[in-house]
């Protein structure tokens, strides 16, 4: 099922126009939203939120259009923005029950999904708390608590994890890919940083200059952008022998030893971490770790914009 | 429409008017208004009153504020009750969830109002415990709930002004400006009006007098408790210069609500067709 459908859909500010923009989530996926600031990520969030009038071109948000059909589309859309703006004389139980009641949640039911998005986000003991005296971190945390009630089956994040500490991070992708692999949540976050999208999402749409440069797995995004693949591999030691089997590996560009591991320069198309670690075990060397270098995601980020310039 | 959504935007409006220090402050101007005075008359021991006219002292704490506080008392709520939310950026959160554009737009300004209503309530309660505990007891308390009655609908028409400036230009302090230059251009329009009636005697600029915002606003309330006092209460009114500019009042209650409406339905048409704006300040 497709909970997400744009179709040339265009905002045109006048000054500034996003789109024509044509993209389709599937139910259950985690796509990633990503693209510099003021590239129209948000406007399509908006847009399809129904928080935003399309100028032209096609809105559907669980098949319906969220401006004219607002309530039957957004009735399981958790939705949290950049700014989590808070209105700070309120406590979040407070707020998350306001929230709940727009739900239409009865009042058994709103108790009960309270105090479990509060613990969900760590804010259990903030929870009669006025937000004002929250810190940035918790507002956050709190903006996701209200994403979360309903459940929704479809979340939409900008920015989640902003002003969130590491160990938060951390906790919350585990919380979304267990929304996504157990309840079938499709969740759509934008975010700036790489590593949070490549260890999350199984897509990406990249954004720039209010189009769409790229939408697919993250995979072939980082196999049609970049020249070459950075593996970073672990031995228990490093045989001439094994070495030179690497190099002869197809698609090995070339193999370098770094510090106390190996690097190999491969060609974006194939995967060869299968057959080094085989190589490695019929060598009998240990493998102690391989792996794709992390900034693979921003490379191919970086080129695609460069290209899409 | 659901009605439990509307409620919960109502009474969220409610919590949020109140949580700001300015309707706090307001409220806290509404029980000096209607008690300080009654005090200082007795205590002044001015002999302005006859004792025949004691009884009917309530009258004026109801009536006097009507003219610039309770007005005033509905700008400042209303006009930051749409356009805080874009500021705030609270409107995006509210909206993504599953509650259509005229739930919440009723909601927000149903809440505001109420808030306004109890003003006017307290403003009431007040004024006739302090004329009472001053004066002694009140007479002709039958005119009190139709003549607080139609303070309360008089003061729907610069709510609403307040309200639908604050949607249309989205910014409180402009809205704020906007509605205040509406209240006392008309304000003003009307005193002149009036001297350039009575030095000419042309009947246009009493029609033109009778359209202005303010003229059912201020005339309501003053039309209605005169249907109710006996002469000594009356005689009150011309001692302090209250008078109606309307002299009916179905015509002041038909003007009171096509303004209302007017600008509830302006508002209403903006809020929604236009987008929901992120955070502007």
């Amino acid at each position: 099922m497709t909970v997400l459908f744009l179709e040339q859909a265009t905002k045109d500010y006048g000054l500034k126009k996003i789109g024509p923009i044509s993209m389709s989530v599937p139910s259950g996926e985690i796509v990633g939203l990503l693209g510099p600031n003021g590239s129209g990520k948000s406007t399509i969030i908006r847009m399809s939120l129904g928080l935003a009038r399309p100028t032209s071109g096609t809105v559907r948000l669980m098949g319906l259009d969220p401006l004219k059909d607002h309530v039957a589309a957004l009735k399981s859309v958790g939705y949290s923005p950049e700014l989590p703006n808070i209105q700070t004389f309120m406590t979040p139980r407070e707020f998350l029950s306001l929230i709940a009641k727009e739900l239409g949640l009865d009042k058994e039911e709103r108790k009960k999904q309270i105090e479990s998005v509060l613990e969900e986000v760590g804010l259990p003991s903030y929870a009669d708390v006025k937000v004002g005296k929250l810190s940035k971190g918790m507002v956050q945390r709190l903006s996701i608590a209200q994403a979360l009630l309903g459940p929704p089956l479809v979340l939409i994040l900008d920015e989640p994890m902003i002003g969130i500490d590491p160990a938060g991070v951390l906790h919350f992708r585990s919380v979304f890919q267990r929304l996504s692999k157990e309840n079938k949540t499709t969740v759509i976050l934008s975010s700036h940083v790489m590593s949070e999208v490549e260890s999350l999402c199984s897509k990406v749409a990249l954004i720039h200059s209010g189009r769409l440069l790229y939408y697919g797995k993250i995979e072939e995004f980082i196999r049609n952008a970049v020249k070459s693949r950075m593996i970073r591999v672990e031995l228990s030691s490093y045989p001439e022998t094994l070495l030179s089997s690497i190099r002869n590996i197809k698609g090995v560009l070339s193999v370098t030893m770094k510090d106390s591991h190996l690097v190999v320069e491969a060609e974006p198309s194939v995967d060869v971490r299968a057959e080094i670690s085989k190589l490695a075990v019929e060598a009998g060397v240990g493998l102690l770790s391989i792996g794709y270098t992390r900034d693979e995601l921003g490379e191919a980020y970086r080129n695609m914009i460069r290209r899409g310039e | 429409m659901r009605l439990d959504r509307i409620a919960a935007i109502a009474s969220y409006e409610m919590r949020r008017a109140f949580a700001r220090k300015k309707v706090l402050a307001l409220v806290i101007l509404t029980i000096l208004i209607s008690t300080v005075p009654y005090y200082l008359l007795k205590s002044a021991n001015v002999s302005i009153f006859t004792p025949d006219q004691y009884g009917y002292l309530w009258v004026l704490g109801i009536l006097i504020p009507n003219g610039f506080f309770i007005p005033f008392t509905a700008l400042l709520i209303a006009a930051g009750s749409m356009a805080e939310e874009y500021e705030q950026g609270t409107a995006e959160v509210l909206l993504s969830k599953p509650i259509s554009r005229d739930e919440f737009i009723s909601g927000k300004f149903i809440g505001g109002l109420a808030l306004l209503q109890l003003v006017i309530l307290l403003n009431a309660i007040l004024t006739l415990s302090s004329a009472t505990i001053t004066f002694g007891d009140q007479s002709a308390l039958e005119a009190l709930p139709w003549t607080v009655g139609a303070q309360a609908l008089s003061s729907v028409v610069f709510y609403s002004v307040a309200f639908m400036s604050g949607e249309l230009v989205r910014r409180s302090s402009l809205s704020y400006i906007i509605a205040s230059a509406v209240y006392f251009s008309s304000a003003i329009a009307g005193i002149y009006l009036r001297v350039i009636y009575q030095a000419t005697l042309n009947p246009w600029y009493q029609t033109v007098d009778y359209y202005l915002p303010t003229s059912p606003v201020g005339s309501l309330p003053v039309l209605v408790s005169q249907q109710y006092l006996p002469p000594p209460g009356l005689l009150l009114f011309r001692l302090l210069g209250i008078s109606a500019v309307e002299n009916s009042i179905p015509f002041s209650l038909l003007l009171i609500i096509i303004y209302s409406s007017i600008c509830f339905i302006i508002a209403r048409s903006y809020f929604l067709y236009a987008d929901i704006s992120k955070k502007v300040s």
